[in-house]
């Protein structure tokens, strides 16, 4: 079973038709890419279906249900996450409160347990802490775990991003560019880590400009052109499909 | 024969000519400096003071004493945002608001300390002019209020559509970052909008005044209303921020007559339940602007 | 002030005790009567005292947040009423149904926080500033028809008649009176104060610190935005509710001169003094903005060539003065985060 079923999707922003009828697929497990000139639509189809903007037609199906329309706060509750191209770091937080806060289910979330303070509080936000710590780790950036997250470079940013995404434990994550804006050296790093959480079970969908370092990573990739899907295989099939090719030179 | 509710047509005309007034500049302050006034009320309550001492401490005929009430308020509001205001433009929405809280205070209280807290009346000729048959009168006043507004409306539309400086403002207030990089000089908007915005606040100020009094209240009672149709009209958008106002003022005077006398208490509350409405319905009021939180 | 986070005990273990010696000081035979000298430091005590339950309510919508309300002024007010005119006996042209005072007591408190969820529903979806706008537009709206419906409310005549409940179990006369009310009253604002300060520091104050910092990405990662909102505003309705039924049983009298803007106004500029977003420091703020407005009352009758109104006046300006000068040159007050406020320059 798919783990994540988008079927003619549709969305216009008044006169401009922004996504006509996309349909793709990701199995769980998969690494897809979502890639396409400037316009073609990939952010309006990551924003309809982490529930930011509503579509104005089609279907998202997630793990089995329906969930089309549906707001991010449950889509995140069932395990789909996203993230975003302009790092949201929450600046008047420390890094561990950023990374403390996506804590599913957190008992000290609810105004009954935090004023009678029993102990499945204080368990869950030690469970929390390990888990923050062992993910700051792997991005090393445990060192910067009580500064302010606007203290940080633009780079760790990025990487705060993935990994407070992480902290939800998420099945299947959307990352919306990851790569912009950095240099090679981390552009490689935060690549080898997708990978790796790729090789532990999650399943990731990336919208990228940055096609080298994508396609080296990715099973698949969808391409989308003038709201449409235009192809979608291997990296080695549409590298070498003429109408892509078209695409992208004919901008 | 009568006509029915002419008179509390006029009547709210009248009262939405001033709120029209006020709720124009509130609106051009919110579109385009991207703040909420809420120190507007006190344009209005200098202009009403200018407006005293213009005509009864200085013997100028109205239509003089209007064109001084709307050099000085224009040039007065202009002055004192250059000093709160403008030096913590990108501030943020909060800060500038409770800045103009402080400043409401300072000025309302301010003008209570040096005038007093009496009303000071303002002797102007009033023609009345009656039409028994159709069962309303309508006085000059009146007549004067609502042409002043209805010509401020018109300046207003010629300014935005046919001005350079008024296309720039309609763009900016479209997009801020776009108009900024086109070249548009924000700046000059911003001045200009606190210029216009104080400017009519204080003709507002001055009507009032000849039609109730002169004392340092009388601003900040319009605010309520200002707010009111504002939000109805539509945030952000003068045009149906001066619908809002008359259709408030209206909505006022006819609930008034049509309520049984021990509750006419009640039209006071319109506001609550128009602003209520409004905001459960259709929060981006007339012109359905675009008001949910992102 | 980190050594009183190192005590063994927090501030609900310390309220509910501090409630329980109040309570029996209340009811045993011995009463206390201070020197007449102390009465208006006593009565200026009261009114800390309820406006910091107000404060404490509203720093959990503002300071934690991030909910910009203007208006905490009308549901002390409705509050206020609400107790009044269930509780009053035979009030001088107005409404009173002489219940007793517990029902008064807790039906304030419920019409409080059905107004905040009415206010809620309808604004916390839009922009934050439509909060600001609706909170102040109704608190003026209220201030209206109280006095508007004068035969209802007593206008600004006020109602009277009100119970007072702790006048007959002490015994002993006004001064006696006015002592247990602070005692009582202080309990219940530590108790106050530990409940709220429970909620901002547990992982509760967290989600509420990434909503007031950026609501789209709490909801992203899972949070409720709009729920948490409607329940601290609600929150913040009820203690605000509960203050004013409290102003009223301490007057014997509900009047429109309690309810007005000024109270808004001092709330609020006792927060950014002191540091929005600081439990204790808000609280500190409002004890300096209240200290000097009782200084500048004993001023006033050291120049008594200047009217009382025109004091009062020039007391707002400073006042509006103040809150400007926060704003643009300390806007995180004296104990606030300027890092978690976002002003840091």
């Amino acid at each position: 079973m798919t783990l994540l079923t988008i079927q003619n999707l549709r969305r216009s922003f008044g006169q401009l038709v922004a996504v006509d009828g996309v349909s793709f697929a990701v199995e769980p497990g998969e690494l897809v890419g979502l890639i396409g000139p400037n316009g073609a639509g990939k952010t309006t189809v990551f924003n309809c279906i982490s529930g930011t903007i509503p579509p104005a037609g089609g279907s998202v199906t997630f793990d089995g249900d329906d969930v089309t329309g549906a707001a991010p706060p449950a889509l995140a509750r069932r395990g789909l996450v996203r993230t975003f191209q302009q790092t949201r770091e929450l600046s008047t937080m420390t890094v561990e409160d950023n990374m403390l806060l996506p804590w599913r289910d957190h008992p000290g979330e609810r105004a009954v347990n935090a004023l009678t303070r029993s102990s499945g509080v204080a368990e869950s936000e030690r469970a929390a802490r390990e888990r923050a710590q062992t993910l700051l780790e792997v991005f090393d950036l445990e060192d910067m775990v009580d500064e302010y997250a606007s203290s940080l470079s633009g780079g760790q940013r990025k990487l705060l991003e993935l990994a407070r995404a992480l902290m939800l434990d998420p099945k299947l994550l959307l990352l919306d560019e990851p790569f912009a804006g950095v240099n090679p050296t981390l552009t490689q790093r935060i690549a080898a880590h997708i990978k790796e959480f790729n090789d532990e079970g999650l399943t990731l969908l990336i919208i990228e400009h940055e096609l080298e370092t994508l396609t080296e990573l990715v099973d698949r990739l969808v391409v989308l052109a003038n709201g449409a899907v235009l192809a979608t295989g291997t990296p080695n099939e549409i590298l070498n499909n003429d109408r892509v090719i078209d695409a992208y030179l004919g901008r | 024969m009568e006509i029915p509710l002419a008179q509390e047509l006029i009547f709210g005309l009248v009262i939405g000519s001033y709120i029209a007034l006020g709720a124009i500049g509130f609106t051009l302050i919110y579109g385009l400096v991207n703040m909420i006034n809420f120190a507007h009320g006190e344009f209005i309550t200098i202009g009403a003071f200018v407006g005293f001492l213009a005509i009864a401490e200085g013997g100028l005929s109205l239509p003089v004493a209007l064109l001084v009430v709307l050099v000085v308020t224009g040039v007065a509001g202009w002055a004192i945002a250059r000093v709160t205001f403008e030096p913590m433009n990108d501030a943020g929405a909060v800060p500038l608001l409770l800045m103009s809280i402080g400043l409401g205070l300072v000025l309302r209280n301010g003008l209570r300390t040096v005038a007093g807290a009496e009303r000071r009346h303002v002797p102007v000729p009033v023609e009345t002019f009656r039409f028994d048959e159709l069962g309303f009168f309508v006085t000059s006043q009146h007549l004067t209020i609502i042409g002043i507004t209805l010509l401020a409306v018109l300046v207003l539309h010629l300014f935005l559509t046919r001005t350079m400086l008024g296309v720039a403002m309609r763009a900016t207030a479209d997009n801020e970052d776009l108009a900024l990089v086109s070249g548009i000089d924000t700046r000059l908007i911003r001045n200009t909008v606190w210029v216009g915005a104080s400017a009519l606040a204080g003709i507002a100020g001055l009507m009032l005044a000849i039609s109730q009094s002169a004392n340092p209240n009388v601003g900040f009672g319009q605010l309520l209303l200002i707010l009111t149709a504002a939000i109805l009209g539509g945030a952000g958008s003068p045009y149906g921020a001066v619908a809002g106002a008359y259709l408030l003022g209206i909505g006022i005077t006819v609930s008034v007559a049509l309520l049984p006398s021990g509750l006419t208490a009640l039209s006071s509350t319109m506001a609550f339940v128009v602003l209520i409405v409004v905001l459960l319905v259709r929060p981006g009021g007339l012109v359905n602007a675009e008001v949910r939180a992102s | 002030m980190s050594a009183i986070d190192d005590l063994p005990f927090d501030a609900v273990q310390a309220g509910v005790v501090l409630v329980i010696v109040a309570l029996v000081y209340l009811f045993s035979p011995f009463y206390v009567s201070p020197a007449g000298f102390t009465f208006i430091f006593l009565e200026v005590g009261v009114l800390f005292l309820l406006y910091a339950l107000i404060l404490i309510g509203l720093n959990l919508q503002f300071g934690h947040t991030g909910l910009v309300n203007f208006g905490p002024v009308a549901f002390f007010a409705v509050g206020g009423y609400t107790a009044a005119m269930l509780t009053a006996v035979d009030p001088f042209k107005a409404v009173g149904l002489a219940l007793p005072w517990p029902v008064g007591l807790v039906a304030a408190v419920l019409v409080a926080v059905a107004l905040g969820a009415l206010l809620g529903f309808s604004t916390l979806r839009l922009r934050d500033d439509f909060l600001a706008i609706v909170t102040l537009a109704v608190a003026e709206i209220i201030h209206g028809l109280i006095i508007t419906f004068r035969d209802v409310t007593g206008g600004s005549v006020g109602l009277g008649n009100v119970p007072r409940p702790i006048a007959a179990p002490v015994g002993g006369g006004g001064g006696a009176e006015l002592f247990a009310t602070v005692l009582v009253l202080g309990a219940l604002c530590v108790l106050a104060y530990g409940v709220f300060h429970r909620l901002s520091t547990a992982p509760y104050g967290r989600v509420l610190r990434a909503i007031r910092a950026d609501e789209q990405v709490a909801a992203t990662l899972g949070k409720r935005v709009f729920r948490y909102k409607l329940v601290v505003f609600v929150y913040g309705a009820a203690i605000a509710g509960l203050a004013g039924a409290l102003l009223v049983f301490y007057n014997g009298a509900a009047s429109a001169g309690f309810f007005t803007i000024d109270v808004t106004v001092i709330v609020w500029v006792g927060m950014l003094i002191g540091g929005a977003g600081n439990d204790r420091g808000v609280l500190a703020g409002l004890a300096i903005i209240m200290g000097f407005q009782l200084t500048t009352r004993f001023l006033n009758d050291v120049l008594p060539f200047i009217t009382q109104d025109q004091f009062a006046s020039v007391r707002l300006m400073l006042v509006g003065l103040l809150l400007m000068l926060i704003i643009k040159y300390r806007p995180e007050g004296l104990w606030g985060n300027a890092r978690e406020l976002g002003v840091e320059s």
